[in-house]
């Protein structure tokens, strides 16, 4: 539906969950939506619910126990979706790499799409993050708008379903 | 300050020294010596007093049930679920989960793990 | 019949920093029974500390344990080693590092308390409290160089110095900063909406605080006088100006008001060390490898830390137990739950400051 896609381009919804990080990126996360950094600026809010959200903010490097939740966190937030890892941890498994209870960072379980480095990764790099994971929203939601790609923005490459150039191909598709 | 005592004479010990007025109950530690040996300690601080530290300790094996402190500590169960999850010791009352998960590592702190 | 009705909250919930799920068991809207899982974090730090890392490296492992008091973990384990290496810092060292938990302390308590106003519903003063906040944030990373995480403590000594430049700012930044606390402390007090969401809500009694070995902010708003910086000699702190704060009513206006004043009081300890800074080196050679057993006690923002070391004489200790203050105030904070409206308990929860990637380690 075209009507959406301006206000998912100027308000993107954060769902944040926590899978196993140390704190660290989670409280520069509220540091960001706070006064100083003010990420509201750009419209982001931070909301409890997956069903009202459209970047998916992971912290930390997938825990046994939240392996679970953060499978079914990534299936119940609607298409259009771009997943943002944040932190050392989450892209790589960081300091926390090889210990016996971490599964070395979420890329295993959920597909991403802008990786955070830094330990702790600081407002002004999440900031960032959000602002090109903005970008790659909209262009997945004008994906998602024709009609020959309704489950959207998913494409099978070889028998295996891949994201990666989803944005690259949009912007084929549009010349 | 520590004081050696045996699992049997355990409640014995502590029912005896704690008073919840003066000592603060800091927690279970266990250490693993190796070959299938294991040291438990319980470690108290009192209040107000300054660098007060009492440790007792127990050497155990990891057959050996170990009693429960919940009934004159409540808090103890923190601590005796931690060292069930951490060398699958048997401790009345307390289940494996707190951390652990089924198909996490058994006993991730024995030797030779 | 079965009359009580079984609620969940977490592991994923708005008003949850971290994963913890609690089950609820609730009549009509009074909790009666509550039932916590708090292992969604663990991951395993004891274990690398002693088979994955070197002694000198566990003391920036350990402070990946929290994000919030990292400066304590790692302060905690490198005393323990110092001791066992038979090192005394000098006074300048000591000095330094007290300075930088200080200030982890004010952000620590500062979050919480906008954390607090948060889950009760006050949006506006998450924000003011937040943007305060950015105060402490802004000379932590003049002084470390990171804005949370900063590795500041090494084995002999602290990796930075504390320049006359950084002083001014800690100084102006601290000035400003006591007379936001001010405001905010009028307002904790006299605010009547705050006081409906506050007053009497969530109590723990003193005799509760005894049984359940209460710790921290916890036990000294239910009148408990436990502090670990008057229990230890490990840093002057009574000879600049520590004063142990204690309330009487047990309830989430106590807990908001023993924060506060411990965020004064810091502020205070703060303006004591940079003006009292003594001469001397910031880094020294420490020779030898930990051999025996040897425990630590710091008071973290939310209570007492501790921390048993055991090394052999190797590079590679036989272990590192890890006590954290959250962890052994689950069983009071369960019972403070119990008799309270299902509504409360989001600020309940907030209230204790729990960190769970403490707990779970």
């Amino acid at each position: 539906m075209k009507f959406f896609t301006p206000f998912r381009k100027k308000s993107p919804w954060i769902l944040h969950y926590n899978a196993g990080s140390c704190n660290g990126c989670d409280i520069e996360i509220l540091a960001a939506l706070g006064p100083k950094f003010d990420l509201e600026r750009f419209g982001v809010i931070n909301t409890g619910n997956p069903k009202q959200s459209d970047i998916f903010l992971v912290t930390g490097p997938v825990t046994y126990r939240s392996r679970e939740r953060l499978v079914e966190l990534y299936t119940q937030i609607p298409e259009p979706k771009v997943v943002v890892a944040v932190g050392s941890c989450t892209t790589t498994g960081g300091v926390f790499r090889g210990m016996y209870n971490v599964e070395d960072g979420i890329d295993r379980y959920i597909p991403v799409d802008v990786y955070i480095p830094g330990c702790a990764s600081s407002p002004q790099l999440i900031i960032d993050a959000l602002v090109k994971a903005g970008e790659i929203l909209e262009s997945k939601s004008k994906a998602i708008e024709k009609p020959f790609k309704l489950f959207g923005a998913i494409e099978t490459i070889g028998n295996k379903l891949s994201r990666l150039n989803m944005a690259k191909k949009v912007h084929d598709d549009e010349d | 300050m520590k004081i050696e005592t045996t699992l049997p004479t355990l409640l014995l010990d502590i029912g005896a020294f704690y008073e919840a007025h003066q000592w603060h109950f800091l927690t279970v530690n266990g250490i693993d010596l190796g070959e299938g040996k294991i040291e438990l300690q319980w470690i108290f601080s009192k209040y107000g007093v300054k660098d007060e530290v009492v440790l007792y300790y127990a050497l155990s094996d990891y057959e050996t049930p170990v009693p429960s402190l919940t009934g004159l500590i409540p808090s103890s169960i923190m601590g005796e679920r931690e060292i069930v999850d951490m060398f699958g010791l048997k401790v009345e009352g307390a289940q494996r989960g707190l951390y652990l998960d089924d198909d996490s590592h058994p006993h991730p702190l024995r030797g030779e793990s | 019949m079965k009359k009580t009705i079984q609620i969940p909250l977490g592991s994923q919930h708005i008003s949850l920093l971290e994963p913890i799920r609690f089950k609820f068991e609730c009549e009509n809207e009074k909790i009666i029974g509550v039932d916590a899982d708090v292992g969604f974090v663990h991951r395993g730090v004891e274990l690398a500390c002693t088979r994955s890392f070197e002694f000198k490296q566990v003391g920036y492992v350990v402070a990946r344990v929290c994000g919030l008091c990292a400066i304590t973990h790692s302060l905690s384990y490198t005393l323990a080693v110092e001791k066992l290496l038979g090192y005394v810092a000098n006074d300048r060292i000591k000095y330094l590092r007290m300075l930088m938990v200080e200030l982890d302390r004010i952000h620590s308590h500062m979050l919480c308390l906008a954390h607090t106003a948060e889950n009760a519903g006050f949006e506006a003063l998450f924000m003011q409290i937040m943007g305060d906040r950015e105060l402490v944030m802004e000379v932590q990373e003049a002084i470390s160089g990171n804005r949370v995480q900063f590795d500041y403590i090494s084995i002999g000594g602290v990796n930075r110095d504390l320049t006359s430049e950084l002083v001014d700012l800690v100084r102006k930044n601290l000035t400003t900063l006591s007379e936001k606390m001010e405001i905010l402390t009028g307002l904790f007090d006299n605010n009547w909406s705050l006081s409906l969401k506050y007053k009497g809500v969530g109590v723990l009694t003193l005799e509760d605080a005894y049984t359940y070995n209460a710790l921290g902010p916890l036990a000294r708003a239910s009148g408990l006088a436990t502090d670990v910086r008057a229990e230890t000699s490990d840093f002057p702190y009574e000879a600049l100006g520590y004063t142990m704060m204690l309330e009487s009513t047990g309830d989430i206006h106590a807990r908001n008001f023993v924060r506060l004043r411990e965020i004064v009081n810091s502020i205070a300890i703060c303006r004591n060390i940079v003006d009292n800074l003594p001469m001397g080196e910031i880094q020294e050679k420490v020779k030898g490898k930990p051999k025996g057993e040897e425990i630590v006690r710091i008071e973290a923002p939310r209570g007492e830390l501790f921390y048993l070391v055991r090394g052999n004489g190797t590079n590679t200790l036989e272990r590192v137990r890890i006590k954290t203050p959250t962890f052994s105030g689950i069983p009071a904070m369960m019972e403070v739950f119990k008799g309270s409206q299902y509504a409360d308990a989001p600020a309940i929860l907030a209230s204790f400051d729990p960190c769970m990637s403490c707990t779970a380690k």
